[in-house]
């Protein structure tokens, strides 16, 4: 019987990046190129993979060579092959997946993130999926990897190869699903913590070989950048204001009756700023009885 | 444009009256129990909603979908799912079985594009395309109350087998067991009036100890944003915002978060609204009734000390900390 | 499993990548610990370094050396609640090469620096913390204890490098002291403005920075206070005594709003937003807190030596670190060649920093601290000096003008400083500073 193979995939990016409040730019902090809580956590569901079922543990970026040393970092830990298939790191997701594809043809499980720190879309996992043809799990936030096998997928090398996981629905719902071999699966970064290299294995990381493919483009049309700009909500449409007279409709419109919002913040020191807090709170009657925003006023 | 909604046990997710909005009134339900949605869905929103289509799919299973809507999206040329975990799921697979971009968290999509936002939401990128695209829209981003009024009057097109394409060739797709209900451990934050929240200008374990502390104190719940539960400083159920819990207090105040779109989609709208931040220029100081620029760590600690509930020398700790900043 | 190395470098601050880097070049093997994520990462942002000592080791650090302005401009100023009076030095000799100081960034010099070690052979590890010494039987330092798993590193001398708490120095029983006087808090904004904006609010060219060091204007509390101009940034900050922030209950962010608010302040600072807020312990003492240089199998170097020198109009801790790590490299190398690596073996550290600038200026400034630390110089001299200038160029017509002695001797009652006490600090200054 073939070994099972385990796969991790890394985005390789700058995590601290300043953006501009006022045109958009970001600039990144090339000191902070690594990976996020989740891709880690990614390696690592991989490396406990083959802990559970035996087998080898690949991980693969894909990016330019600056993203090598963060590389490194995965075999210090444990990961037993590197691969980086050089390409640039802003294309589309999909053409991405596509190069990447061809060389997790053989993996049985591949890890992932659940989404990127600059991208964040958490589509590359889907797309992986789609390209290999195999089933997908996404936005994971609970793995039971020692609990009773789940079903083998239908061309998983063993059938031992599955387990059960909880995945995140919205409003706060919860799914609980049985993943068989092959397949793709994101996790969150809270769903554990990568663990902590051996100083010999960092020693002995820094001359891991790693294996560099080429990657080229997709065939989908690529969507181009027509401008940039900081976070601004999106204009919203309001209701038609109610009130029986123009003069009421108008005050309703503009929100004359509604408590204002500040046009500017105030600079305190922190025991100002909780005085503050509390008569805030307080003026709003959101204190519970006993506590009184006058009396923090008072105070020292 | 049309809209793909996915629906589970009849149930819609959160941003769907949204999405539908977006698609200017055309919608595949797309899953199981979609009469009862439709339903639910002309009901929310009757004035917006021109044509749903019912495709019952079953239970969830984005491969398997993916590959049936095809030939009923492949005339659309704009399609748009709402940015929920099941809607960003299933819009890669579509998007891949038409061979089409996909322009991925959106706030804004139009006929030849989409406004995406990046890096965690404090950045918007418009993107252009030449021709059709599968596009996904967070939720928050639009009020649909208010859509103009539909011009075509509302068809429920039944469920029917053409809709659908099926080539019968397996697709793999992992098995839902069950859909579990929103943790009973955040219960309180999805009904309370009054949340405290901090993010990742508050600090971690200590900062968040003390949060809880006087949160108890003035009655209010605890909650945090993405990265601070993905830091797992708490746990995810204690994550507001559009792919956590979301909620609907009166009070918000808001500890060290910058205020990301996909946070402040998850807050509803609060009557009032305090922000404790060092950056006076982000999107929840813009927000806030109260703005205060101060240190959020501090500014907690002073509270918690205005509250009665520690007592020491402030001063005396700072200096006496360790010599380095962390 | 444990590792092996001539010499483990613990911090890869200045004073550790001079170390490594020195002994790297000698052809030892050495290992350069660092327990943040890359080196810098955890160290304040934004300040002045002089890089004379770089000029022999790295002759190329002025144009790779990631540097954010040449300084041009050096203003030293003296401030009352509502006054200010400064003496403002430009030098265009210092905005070309050789040049004098320049600001930088921490994490990008930092980084510079220990990637320099690297390139010469040195093995830089991040994320590691050492935790303590190894020690044989008879005390000796045989190594580190780092928190990886499998993290004993043995080696034939340790450089502790690992700053102001000098935690590997007390272990070693090289130090004992913990006096808090020998301390003060230096606290740091990083306000963000534009670059052009920073040029013409501090009247600089291009590329060209300016350092403002100021004495008062810390609330009554002994210290002082800082305002450099990095590329598009400006750090403002202050130093302050440890023992007057506890007695007078305020907190030192309080006392930097105060400072950034101070008239002859803002119009600098304002409307920059905060990037960066820190806050760090400055050795202060000199000579007085200095360790023993050298134990048997180990070196200290940098603040965690108590190198730095912070005399009031003086803040330089970069350079004295740098010469000191490269001294401590550099006698290593010499002790293992002879294979006595014994407290005896490294003495050659100290001699080096006797015969350079290091100890020289420690020795010629040891009373600096004290006397810029002490009630007079913090208070009742800037309010002296501020009065009586103010009292020159207030202009009372028609009541005639008063001789300037005249005037200087009624401010002097004013501010209730007897002339024995003026008399004694301004030789105590004269010896000091001559
Ligand atoms: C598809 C998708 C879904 C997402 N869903 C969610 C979601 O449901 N919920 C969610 O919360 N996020 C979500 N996110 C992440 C979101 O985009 C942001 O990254 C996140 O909300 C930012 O959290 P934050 O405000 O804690 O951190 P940051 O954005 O890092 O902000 C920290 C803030 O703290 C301030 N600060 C720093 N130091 C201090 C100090 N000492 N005192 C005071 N203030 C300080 C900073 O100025 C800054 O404003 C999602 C992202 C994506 C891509
Ligand atoms: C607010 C402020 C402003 C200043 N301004 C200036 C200025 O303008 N010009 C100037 O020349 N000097 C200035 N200084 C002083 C200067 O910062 C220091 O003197 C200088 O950094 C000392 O260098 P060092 O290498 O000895 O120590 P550090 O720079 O403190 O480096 C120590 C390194 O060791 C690491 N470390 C610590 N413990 C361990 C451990 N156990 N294991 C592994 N690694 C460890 C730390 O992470 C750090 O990287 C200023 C200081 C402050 C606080
Ligand atoms: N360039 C890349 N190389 C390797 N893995 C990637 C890359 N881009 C995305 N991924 C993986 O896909 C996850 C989601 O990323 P995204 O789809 O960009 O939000 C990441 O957390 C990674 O695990």
């Amino acid at each position: 019987m073939r070994r099972p193979l385990f796969a991790a995939c890394w985005k390789v990016v700058e995590l601290r990046s300043s953006i501009d409040p006022l045109t958009g730019e970001v600039t990144p902090d090339h000191l902070s190129l690594g990976v996020s809580r989740s891709d880690e956590a990614a390696l690592e569901w991989a490396l406990r993979s083959a802990a559970r079922w035996g087998g080898g543990v690949r991980l693969v970026t894909a990016g330019s060579a600056k993203t090598e040393a963060a590389l490194r970092q995965g075999a210090a830990v444990g990961a037993t092959e590197l691969l980086r298939v050089d390409l640039p790191i802003d294309w589309p997701s999909d053409w991405i997946a596509r190069a990447v594809a061809p060389h997790l043809a053989d993996a049985d499980l591949v890890w992932c993130g659940d989404m990127s720190t600059d991208r964040g879309s958490g589509a590359f996992p889907a797309y992986l999926a789609a390209e290999l043809g195999i089933s997908q799990a996404l936005g994971l936030i609970g793995v039971e990897l020692n609990g009773p096998d789940g079903p083998a997928g239908s061309d998983g090398p063993d059938k031992g190869l599955g387990f059960e996981a909880l995945r995140r629905l919205d409003g706060g719902r919860r799914e609980r699903l049985s993943i068989g071999a092959r397949a793709v699966l994101s996790c969150e970064g809270a769903t554990t913590r990568l663990r902590r290299a051996s100083l010999d294995g960092v020693l002995v990381a820094r001359d891991a070989p790693i294996a560099v493919r080429v990657g080229s483009r997709g065939t989908t049309v690529a969507p181009a950048v027509a401008s940039i700009a900081p976070f601004r909500p999106r204009a919203r449409v309001v209701e038609p204001p109610a009130g029986p007279t123009a003069r009421e409709r108008i005050r309703s419109l503009t929100g004359a009756d509604a408590a204002g919002r500040t046009a500017r913040a105030i600079t305190l020191n922190p025991r100002e700023a909780a005085v503050a807090i509390l008569e805030a709170l307080g003026s709003w009657g959101e204190l519970p009885a006993g506590l009184s925003g006058e009396r923090a006023g008072d105070l020292p | 444009m049309i809209a793909v909604v996915p629906v589970r046990a009849g149930e819609l997710p959160v941003g769907a009256a949204e999405a539908v909005a977006e698609a200017g009134g055309n919608v595949v339900l797309a899953g199981d129990g979609t009469d009862a949605a439709a339903e639910a869905l002309t009901s929310e929103a009757p004035l917006l909603v021109r044509q749903v289509v019912c495709a019952e799919l079953g239970s969830y299973a984005p491969a398997a979908w993916a590959r049936r809507l095809s030939r009923r999206l492949d005339a659309e040329d704009v399609v748009i799912l709402p940015a929920v975990p099941d809607g960003r799921d299933l819009a890669p697979r579509i998007a891949a079985s038409l061979g089409r971009p996909l322009l991925a968290g959106a706030q804004e999509i139009r006929p030849a594009g989409a406004v995406v936002l990046r890096w965690g939401g404090l950045q918007l990128v418009e993107l252009t395309v030449e021709g059709p695209f599968v596009a996904t829209l967070l939720p928050g981003s639009r009020s649909v109350a208010a859509a103009p009024s539909g011009l075509v009057p509302i068809s429920l097109a039944p469920a029917d087998e053409t809709e659908t394409s099926d080539d019968g060739a397996a697709c793999a797709d992992a098995m839902s067991l069950e859909v579990l209900a929103p943790d009973p451990a955040a219960v309180d934050l999805a009904e309370a009036a009054k949340i405290i929240a901090g993010g990742a200008g508050l600090g971690s374990h200590d900062e968040f100890a003390t949060l809880a502390r006087v949160a108890e104190a003035i009655g209010a719940s605890v909650g945090a944003t993405r990265v601070v539960t993905d830091g797992g400083i708490l746990g995810h159920a204690r994550q507001i915002g559009t792919t956590g819990a979301t909620v609907r207090p009166r009070l918000y105040v808001a500890l060290g978060i910058s205020g990301a779109a996909q946070h402040v989609g998850g807050i509803g709208e609060p009557l009032h609204v305090v922000s404790v931040n060092l950056d006076a220029s982000c999107p929840m100081m813009a927000m806030a009734d109260l703005a205060v620029v101060s240190d959020a760590a501090a500014t907690l600690e002073a509270l918690a000390d205005l509250l009665g509930l520690r007592d020491g020398a402030l001063v005396g700790e700072h200096a006496s900390a360790e010599g380095d900043d962390d | 499993m444990t590792e092996r190395f001539d010499v483990v470098v613990v911090g890869a601050g200045p004073a550790g990548s001079m170390a490594a880097l020195t002994l790297a070049r000698a052809g030892r093997s050495v290992c350069l610990l660092e327990r943040g994520p890359f080196p810098g990462s955890k160290n304040l942002y934004g300040g002045v370094i002089y890089g004379r000592v770089l000029d022999e080791i790295l002759p190329r650090w002025i144009d790779e050396a990631p540097i954010e302005r040449w300084v041009t401009r050096r203003v030293t100023m003296v401030l009352t609640e509502t006054q200010s009076l400064a003496v403002d030095f430009r030098s265009s000799a210092w905005g070309a090469k050789p040049y004098n100081g320049a600001t930088a960034l921490r994490p990008e010099f930092d980084s510079w620096l220990a990637s320099e070690a690297e390139k010469a052979g040195a093995v830089l590890v991040c994320s590691t913390t050492a935790t303590g010494l190894l020690l044989d039987e008879r005390g000796r330092t045989t190594g580190v204890r780092t928190d990886r798993p499998g993290g004993d590193i043995e080696a034939g001398v340790v450089i502790a490098c690992d700053g102001v708490n000098a935690f590997l120095a007390k272990q070693a029983g090289l130090t004992s002291t913990e006096d808090p006087s020998h301390y003060t808090l230096g606290v740091k904004e990083v306000l963000a403005l534009a670059p052009d904006e920073i040029e013409r609010r501090f009247g600089l060219e291009p590329g060209e920075g300016a350092d403002f060091e100021v004495i008062g204007g810390t609330g009554g509390i002994a210290g002082g206070g800082f305002l450099y101009t990095n590329r598009e940034t400006v750090s403002v900050g202050l130093v302050l005594s440890i023992e007057g922030l506890s007695r007078s209950e305020t907190r030192p962010e309080q006392l930097l709003a105060e400072f950034k608010s101070h008239p002859a302040i803002r119009p600098l600072v304002a409307g920059g937003d905060v990037v960066e807020y820190g806050a760090h312990l400055i050795p202060e003492a000199g000579l007085a807190m200095m360790p023993r240089l050298a134990g048997d199998g180990i070196l200290v170097a940098g603040d965690a030596a108590g190198m730095c020198l912070a005399a009031g109009i003086w803040l330089e801790g970069v350079n004295f670190a740098m010469a000191s790590g490269a001294a401590a490299g550099e006698a290593a190398a010499e002790a293992l060649e002879r294979g006595d690596t014994s407290a005896g073996g490294l003495r050659g550290y100290r001699k080096r920093l006797e015969a350079n600038f290091v100890l020289a200026d420690h020795r010629r400034l040891k009373r600096a601290p004290h006397l810029v630390l002490s009630d007079r110089m913090q208070h009742q001299y800037p309010q002296l000096v501020c009065n009586l200038v103010e009292e020159i160029f207030t202009v009372r017509n028609p009541s005639p003008k008063q001789g300037i002695v005249a005037q200087a001797r009624q401010e002097r009652r004013k501010a209730g400083v007897r002339l024995r006490d003026l008399a004694r600090d301004g030789w105590s200054a004269w010896r000091t500073f001559r």
